[in-house]
């Protein structure tokens, strides 16, 4: 009973639906501040994202007749599902154990894999030119940062000795392997569709891609899903990195380790907010080869590093 | 197996409606069709019911960005059949306005490719200083678009000393801003990824398919009405015609900022050595609001270069009886620029077609002439070329 209980406190307050919803929305209006201010705009309240999520879910919900299907209509919600989920197994706080047992990195990293994997079938369920364009370009993008991504956090997972992200990871793994914290840094905007790896996404060449037939709550649902996935990869990357969330006294005040946990991984995230700013977006083969080559190349030194030399 | 994207009537990448037919196999473009027409208002046919004043300012609405381009070559045409007499000074604000208006349409163009390649920060302070050329616009002639400056027989509005040193001001901030970007363009690792040997238009193919403008320069061809067949003030001034080997759209895009430089030099250049006296031609001094009667008889062609390429009026009158022109053709030249689409697109992926189609700086809406519509029937007809050449005899 004590368990079931605590299951759901977790899955619908802390940390998640409510905590991430909160939170994701709010990175993604910090994201979209920072960059205007970068780019001399004023730029939207920090607030829009919630703005933005609330309009949409009281639109209408229209699909086009072609694209009427199980697919089309399910992918959202198996997204949501599978980056809730993942958010709490990731380490937030110190205080709360998270989810997830002795092997929850490899877990955690397959339920970060599904968002993508939801859309790309959205996208070739909604019989768009666009949204199949889109999802073609997404799996050739997904091969490329995953390889990165898998590499780093086993890189990180061999320093650890354990792939318990609740117990394992207590230190600062950035300083011993930094080579494997500079890749998965890149290939972390691959993963968010962000600058310069927007291509399944690409505006101004095939429309939103996958999304183009998305409308109302079930687009509401795929930006959900978008900004809580933020969340957890910069969420991941501070536990696999930079030590996961330590609560800290200084004095009489304690700090809950939520609050670093935030702190970190809005560093993490105003770091892609920056890559974003400054790059044009890359052609999918480029992105490929960028990624199978030199971060290739820098994630399996580290990890090479990682094995001969720890 | 291949399949067509619909790139328009909406799309991003395009700011008007038109509908490119793109055939891929995969991301490779196999094909290209285009639609024109969905832009038509009529304009040609609504110039010959107009006399010339009122056409001056239906010719000046043909396209918002080079509105000078069109109201000027209007009044060279009409001033023409007129053998009119433009003072010395008028020509010299029309040239200072139509450089200034090429400024901000470059910026502008520079901007937006910066957009279609997805580097929005390129975009955003383009555009920001792009403000500086539109708020000089604005205290010269009172409008930031459709300027209204050219009357037939001379100019609306004076420039005097304070204006300036305004201008003289702005521009020296606004070329700084660009000898940035014009270092930007050729060396940002990601700009280089998605511009260079891209949209390829070789010399000989330009050559061929008779390009116009910057497309044609960025490709090596040293041509522009300017310098080979000067109208306004432009054969009392010094300027270079900056030309790209590169012939890709980085090439293009290099050569629009390069002219940006040579056009405050223009204006450098014209507001010392701009003559005093009036605005207005002798013979309509009279008439406060330029030509309102017919003309005599004749058949000319009014050309200037606007920042998109060779822009052509030509104008027919039938005589004095006769309040305005019986015949005017507009070439625009995104119409010439069409034909390079095509081949730049040629062996290209899906990837390029944003920024190939805004290489030639597209502006549809006045390059519509070719649906034809049956009244009675609403039936609609495309004409090809062919029967478009005999349809003008």
């Amino acid at each position: 009973m004590n368990a079931a209980l605590e299951f759901f406190v977790s899955y619908l307050l802390f940390p998640g639906i409510i905590f991430s919803f909160i939170f994701g929305q709010l990175f993604e209006g910090i994201d979209r501040k920072i960059a205007a201010h970068m780019q001399s705009r004023i730029g939207p309240p920090i607030l829009q994202p919630f703005y933005d999520i609330g309009k949409l879910f009281t639109k209408e919900d229209i699909t086009p007749e072609k694209s009427q299907s199980f697919f089309f209509n399910g992918a959202p919600l198996i997204a949501f599902g599978a980056v809730i989920t993942a958010m709490i197994m990731i380490p937030v706080t110190g205080v709360i154990e998270p989810l997830g047992g002795s092997l929850s990195l490899i877990v955690v990293l397959y339920l970060l894999n599904i968002p993508a994997i939801a859309l790309i079938i959205g996208g070739y369920a909604s019989s768009s030119p666009f949204g199949v364009l889109g999802s073609n370009r997404y799996i050739i993008q997904l091969i490329g940062y995953e390889l990165i991504f898998i590499i780093t956090a086993i890189t990180a997972a061999v320093h650890a000795g354990s792939y318990n992200l609740a117990s394992g990871f207590g230190n600062w793994f950035i300083f011993r392997a930094p080579l494997a914290a500079a890749a998965m840094l890149l290939a972390v905007p691959g993963k968010l569709l962000k600058t310069p790896f927007d291509i399944p996404e690409a505006e101004t060449e095939i429309v939103m891609g996958p999304l183009t037939e998305y409308s109302g709550p079930k687009l509401a649902l795929f930006k959900l899903t978008h900004n809580i996935e933020l969340l957890a990869i910069a969420g991941l990357f501070t536990a696999l990195f930079l030590g996961g969330p330590v609560s800290v006294t200084i004095g009489a005040v304690t700090i809950p380790g939520v609050v670093t946990f935030l702190i970190q991984a809005l560093v993490v995230a105003i770091l892609i907010t920056l890559i974003r700013c400054v790059t044009a977006r890359l052609r999918i083969h480029q992105a490929l080869k960028f990624y199978w080559g030199p971060i290739g190349f820098v994630a399996f030194l580290s990890l090479i590093l990682a094995v001969m030399v720890w | 197996m291949t399949f067509k994207v619909p790139v328009g009537p909406q799309h991003p990448a395009l700011h008007e409606p038109e509908h490119f037919k793109v055939e891929l196999e995969g991301e490779e473009i196999v094909d290209v069709d285009l639609r024109l027409g969905y832009m038509h208002r009529g304009i040609e046919k609504g110039l010959q019911d107009r006399n010339y004043h009122r056409g001056i300012y239906l010719a000046e609405r043909v396209c918002g960005i080079c509105s000078v381009a069109h109201s000027l070559s209007f009044a060279l045409a009409a001033e023409d059949i007129a053998d009119m007499q433009v003072p010395e000074r008028a020509d010299y604000i029309r040239t200072i306005v139509a450089e200034l208006e090429r400024l901000h349409s470059h910026i502008l163009w520079a901007g937006v490719a910066g957009e279609e390649v997805g580097f929005q920060t390129l975009f955003m302070t383009m555009w920001r200083d792009r403000e500086k050329v539109m708020d000089l616009l604005e205290m010269v002639t009172g409008n930031r678009v459709n300027y209204s400056i050219n009357r037939v027989g001379g100019v609306r509005e004076d420039i005097e000393d304070k204006h300036a040193e305004k201008i003289l001001k702005n521009l020296e901030s606004l070329e700084e801003d660009l000898k940035r970007y014009v270092e930007i363009f050729p060396s940002d690792s990601t700009v280089l990824a998605r511009m260079k040997d891209k949209g390829i238009l070789p010399k000989k193919k330009a050559q061929e398919l008779s390009a116009s403008g910057p497309v044609m320069r960025g490709s090596d061809i040293k041509r522009d009405v300017r310098a080979d067949d000067p109208y306004a003030a432009y054969g009392e001034i010094p300027f270079d015609v900056p030309v790209e080997t590169g012939e890709d759209v980085l090439a293009k895009a290099v050569v629009r900022l390069r002219e940006c430089l040579e056009s405050i030099e223009i204006i450098r250049y014209a507001l010392d050595a701009m003559p005093e006296g009036s605005l207005m031609s002798d013979e309509v001094q009279g008439m406060p609001i330029g030509v309102n009667k017919g003309l005599p008889v004749g058949e000319v062609t009014g050309r200037v270069e606007a920042a998109r390429g060779d822009l052509m009026y030509h104008m027919k009158s039938e005589g004095e009886e006769e309040d305005g022109p019986s015949r005017v053709k507009i070439r625009t030249p995104t119409l010439a620029n069409i034909p390079a689409v095509f081949e730049m697109l040629e062996g290209e992926s899906m990837a390029e077609v944003p920024i190939v189609l805004a290489s030639i700086d597209q502006c549809f809406s006045c390059t519509e002439r070719i649906a034809i519509v049956d009244k009675e029937t609403h039936e609609k007809e495309i004409k090809n070329m062919q029967e478009l050449r005999e349809m003008e005899r």
